[in-house]
């Protein structure tokens, strides 16, 4: 089992999509939605996905290719 | 004795003990250092402070250190010039630069904030230091973790070209070149920092390293005569600089050093990699991540760990932001060397740039105080300038000829 925190961006088009649920079932991961910002254009959401190791990397992959940005909490650190 | 209460959660306020953390398990923001100010206020005044040595640990009581300070000892007490010259050419009254391009030892801003992380990193016991970087945080932590006697690690993209880190190699630090793109490297160095007791400047010891920057704006404080300037721009990368400007501003008020602040904060970012300028000019707290692609590589930073408090910041303080293409950049590095004898790296050819701008619009009025950061040397990013920059001119080597170019000019 894996655990992994990630921040995700939503653009506009996606924010009513329910992407997070359909990914969580999907793959089998338990998300666990620590903070949330949500504007009219934007949403930001960071998440603890909870899995097998392969499915939380498949269900990053699910978002990233539905045109959710996917980052680390921590921000890029390559400075 | 140090004054450090603890860690405070910057999102939901939990606190924490002191130790090398740096996100909060509940809610995952970021942690900051919490300080006693009432400790600290009996024993700090202007007095105490003049009397000091002219280093960065002159704050000692508000940098997150418990015990003596193991580098940094020259660091920081870097020139407040009041810029003339360019002032004249910007048309401005009244205007400053803070010149960390001759910070010591590596010439740029990141020696205070590396200071810390590595004074703090030997206070915690850690024998490694470490970082991910290409530029000025790659020289600072390879050369201060040599005069500290610490081990080394300096993650770089494999494909980067080794001119760049000559600077760093110098000092003997291991250089691990990974083969994978800025993003994999970022990853890579989240999981060895979990994995590794070792100290990642930027990721675990993140909280104590930040409240380095802090020691700019007690300089401009002190060196104004212990006075707010009313307007400043700051460079933005990961937003940890602008936040802790405002944060020493607050500091020094509450201990009584100054009376008031109305300084009104402005982001400069390069057009390209500016995640923070457009949130602030779209209103949005939202910080959206970008892909960078500007010659300002020490500000190229698309998904800032800091982007939200630099919002923040800027828009508490009434202030506002702009972006500076690359062209702009290299004129407003020659701007600066033109008028003020002063070569600054990319990010200094940025907040010129930008300052420029907003003089121009109107939006930083010309009667008012103005200090423009400059955060690094010219000498490290000159591939900036190839092909942007006059040409020397040839002669014979005769008078006739030398007596000919001279009365062209």
């Amino acid at each position: 089992m894996a655990k992994k925190i990630v921040k995700l961006i939503f653009p506009q088009r996606l924010i009513k999509e329910p992407l997070t649920f359909k990914m969580a079932k999907k793959f089998n991961v338990i998300p666990n939605i620590r903070r949330a910002r949500v504007t009219d254009t934007i949403g930001e959401l960071v998440l603890e996905l909870d899995g097998e190791e392969k499915n939380v990397a498949m269900g990053i992959d699910y978002l990233v290719k539905a045109g959710v940005d996917v980052r680390p909490v921590e921000g890029d650190i390559l400075d | 004795m140090g004054y450090v209460r603890g860690l405070k959660c910057r999102e939901c306020e939990r606190k924490y003990p002191a130790e090398p953390l740096y996100v909060c398990e509940y809610c995952f923001g970021p942690l900051e250092v919490d300080y006693d100010y009432e400790g600290i206020k009996n024993v700090l005044s202007r007095d105490v402070l003049t009397s000091r040595a002219e280093n960065i640990w002159r704050y000692r009581e508000l940098l997150p250190i418990d015990g003596n300070p193991i580098v940094g000892l020259q660091s920081g007490w870097t020139p407040l010039i009041r810029a003339d010259n360019l002032a004249g050419e910007l048309g401005v009254k009244e205007l400053y630069v803070k010149d960390d391009s001759v910070c010591h030892p590596t010439l740029s801003f990141k020696d205070r904030v590396v200071s810390v992380a590595i004074s703090k990193a030997a206070e915690f016991g850690f024998d490694t230091v470490a970082c991910a970087s290409t530029g000025n945080l790659a020289n600072s932590v390879s050369a201060q973790a040599a005069k500290a006697k610490m081990k080394c690690f300096v993650f770089i993209p494999a494909d980067l070209e080794s001119g760049k880190i000559i600077a760093a190699i110098i000092y003997g630090p291991n250089v691990v070149a990974v083969e994978g793109n800025y993003d994999e490297v970022n990853r890579l160095c989240t999981e060895i920092t979990n994995k590794h007791k070792w100290a990642f400047v930027n990721i675990n010891i993140r909280p104590y390293y930040a409240e380095g920057s802090k020691t700019y704006i007690y300089e401009i404080i002190e060196q104004l005569g212990w006075k707010v300037p009313q307007h400043i721009v700051v460079p933005v990368a990961g937003g940890s600089l602008i936040s802790k400007i405002r944060k020493g501003m607050v500091e020094f008020q509450k201990l009584g050093l100054i009376k008031n602040i109305d300084t009104k904060i402005y982001a400069a970012q390069g057009q390209g990699c500016a995640p923070v300028v457009t949130a602030i000019k779209q209103k949005s707290e939202i910080i959206k991540p970008v892909k960078p692609r500007t010659i300002a590589k020490s500000l190229a930073i698309g998904n800032p760990a800091d982007g939200y408090y630099a919002y923040k910041t800027v828009t508490d303080s009434g202030g506002w932001a702009d972006e500076a293409t690359d062209d702009e950049i290299v004129e407003g590095i020659k701007l600066l060397a033109r008028t003020e004898g002063i070569f600054t790296e990319t990010a200094g050819g940025v907040t010129v740039a930008v300052a420029k701008k907003l003089i121009e619009q109107g939006v930083i009025p010309k009667d008012e105080s103005i200090v423009i950061c400059i955060t690094g040397n010219g000498l490290k990013t000159q591939e900036a300038l190839a092909g942007r920059i006059r040409q020397p001119v040839k002669i014979k080597p005769n008078i006739d000829s030398f007596e000919k170019i001279v009365h062209e000019k």
